[in-house]
């Protein structure tokens, strides 16, 4: 990009190896540390849990995958992993949008309510799992304790295996829009007050106005976040390892939990690749789904 | 709305004649009424995100044997310890808290001072130079982007145990240190800076790094900042890698210390529990709140490829 007049012939040689010198720390690590597991993963699902810990690697094809099919525990990771998906993130998407209209008003004071929609953005899932899991509680709970004051029936939540789901739902909802509301708000602020405008001396309403310029302009907002949201998800590990193990009754383990579990507790790290493997490619085709999707209309 | 107003007095509004009256009238209830909405529901969203924590906080300044007693039948004596106590916080620091957020700080600062140098090196490579294989290296950078790192954890994780780097430092920082975020933010901001100082530079017979060092960095304040408190916050509120790589109390950061307390699910250990989270949340909460327009940006800054 840079172009130059005049230039010394000493100098051309001296560029041409300084960006790389430049480059060489940051796209070493890059290579050892991001691509290199990937392709080692592909490579690892079609061997034979030996793998490099105890040096004893085998070949063995698609049996890795073969066995998870036959299981029940896969299919209900499989489930659960597309069900959670499918619930949790035009939620949290549409929630966000909802919150980033509401915090992006003129009021009086909107400053403040917006540093305090920020404090869950800086917390750590492992801090949201613990302290929102022991409020979930079915003992002990805040949240059941509130229910029991306006005299509703308290509920099993995470012990249960029809409510323990959609509670991982809730909690991992709390943490994420107020993260996602940020890149709305942003969004929001983006467009031009002129617009508005414009459509007001034309007679528009607010109705129209929000169809007809901010929804259109959120585009490319809404599609990053959607996109973002479904990745992040997928592999969603500390609460369901913190909380619920995958229980109660396989009702709430996931592909990253199931494969974390072969893997870490049962050592059997070729059919962990062969999880994460399954995982990645998921992942992949929904990114092409959701961008095709969401594809500019021009 | 009531702006479009501001210069009415009431003597002109009781001179227009009855049927605009009424409509004024009509148009600030209206405006009242929208306030009193947004209001109401910018509070209901602030009151689901404050009591959860109010009643961790509150609780982990509390006694083993009171933290839930306030629960049920739930009582206003839940969000403020009636017996306050220390004693949470004793026993998390004499089973090892301190040496936690000892190697939590290590590696959240050898991180981010390891990421800026390596980063802003790569991001001054492709804001100012034109080399052949540009392109292509810039997209390795870029792609990276798109897989997750936990999904990959488990290659990853054989990988760093085939470097023997199993509960060590070099395991909890390097991996991080490949952060394509912060080099595509430095390159962003690199090329924004005048080419004109770089040139004047050159001409004085500045080498390439003493310019980065001495001219280019300097001006980069708001990227810097930014680009730290992204890394940092991502390192100390880092789990799954850290609790496969260093289980070793040695090396225990402050998320796998929590995790710890949080796995018996023991009703004894809540207060506890509390006491660790709250510590937790302590430093990012203190770095967002005054740093706030910066870290929205870091926040944002996730988001640039979009």
């Amino acid at each position: 990009m840079v172009h130059r007049t005049q230039v010394s012939p000493q100098r051309v040689r001296r560029t041409q190896v300084t960006p790389y010198l430049f480059l060489l720390p940051a796209l070493v690590l890059l290579i050892i540390f991001r691509y290199i597991p990937i392709i080692s993963g592909l490579r690892e699902s079609f061997y034979s849990n030996g793998l490099s810990l105890n040096g004893g690697q085998q070949f063995v094809g698609l049996a890795n995958f073969a066995r998870l099919f036959r299981e029940e525990v896969f299919a209900r990771a499989l489930t659960n992993t597309v069900l959670f998906s499918i619930v949790v993130n035009p939620l949290q998407t549409g929630l966000a949008l909802l919150l980033g209209l509401l915090a992006n008003q003129k009021l009086r004071g909107i400053a403040t309510f917006r540093t305090i929609y920020l404090i869950p953005v800086a917390l750590s899932m492992t801090v949201t799992a613990l302290s929102l899991g022991l409020a979930f509680d079915r003992n002990y709970g805040m949240v059941n304790g509130l229910l029991a004051t306006l005299g509703l029936p308290q509920q099993p939540f995470l012990g249960s295996p029809n409510q323990a789901l959609w509670t991982i739902v809730a909690i991992v909802t709390w943490v994420g829009v107020p993260y996602w509301t940020i890149f709305f708000l942003a969004g929001l602020q983006n467009i031009s007050a002129q617009l508005y405008e414009a459509a007001q001396i034309d007679g528009a309403t607010k109705l129209q106005c929000f169809w007809h310029i901010t929804l259109p302009l959120l585009r490319r907002t809404t599609a990053f976040v959607l996109i973002t949201d479904t990745i992040i998800n997928f592999s969603l590990f500390a609460p369901i390892q913190l909380l619920t193990r995958g229980g109660p009754e396989l009702s709430t383990t996931m592909v990253m939990y199931e494969a974390y579990r072969r893997g870490f507790v049962y050592g059997d790290l070729g059919v962990a690749a062969a999880l994460a493997t399954c995982l990645l490619l998921v992942v992949l085709a929904i990114v092409m789904l959701q961008l095709f999707l969401l594809r500019p209309k021009d | 709305m009531d702006h479009l107003f501001p210069e009415r007095s009431a003597e002109s509004i009781a001179m227009s004649p009855q049927p605009a009256r009424a409509a004024w009238s009509l148009r600030r209830a209206a405006v009242i009424l929208r306030a009193t909405v947004l209001y109401g529901l910018l509070a209901v969203v602030a009151v689901i995100i404050v009591v959860p924590l109010w009643w961790v906080v509150a609780s982990s300044f509390t006694t083993p044997e009171t933290v839930w007693s306030n629960v049920l039948p739930f009582s206003w004596r839940a969000f403020w310890p009636q017996t306050f106590s220390l004693n949470a916080y004793r026993a998390i620091f004499a089973e090892g808290m301190g040496r936690a957020i000892w190697n939590t700080l290590v590696v959240s600062v050898a991180t981010v001072a390891l990421t800026l140098i390596a980063s802003a090196m790569a991001g001054f490579a492709f804001a100012r130079f034109a080399f052949p294989g540009k392109q292509l290296l810039f997209w390795v950078v870029l792609l990276s982007f798109i897989v997750p790192g936990d999904i990959t954890i488990i290659p990853s994780y054989i990988l760093v145990n085939n470097f023997g780097w199993l509960n060590s430092w070099q395991g909890l920082i390097i991996p991080a240190v490949a952060n394509s975020v912060v080099i595509f933010l430095f390159q962003q901001f690199f090329a924004e800076i005048p080419e004109a100082l770089v040139d004047a530079a050159r001409v004085d017979g500045a080498s390439w790094l003493r310019i980065l060092l001495q001219i280019i960095l300097p001006l980069s304040r708001p990227v810097v900042v930014t680009a730290s408190i992204l890394i940092f916050l991502s390192q100390w509120n880092n789990y799954f890698w850290p609790t496969l790589i260093a289980p070793d109390p040695d090396f225990r950061v402050i998320q796998v210390a929590i995790a710890q307390l949080g796995h018996s699910q023991q009703l004894t250990l809540w207060d506890k529990i509390f006491a660790g989270s709250t510590i937790a949340a302590l430093i990012p909460i203190l770095l967002t709140v005054p740093l706030q327009r910066y870290y929205v940006r870091s926040v944002m800054s996730a988001g640039i490829q979009g």
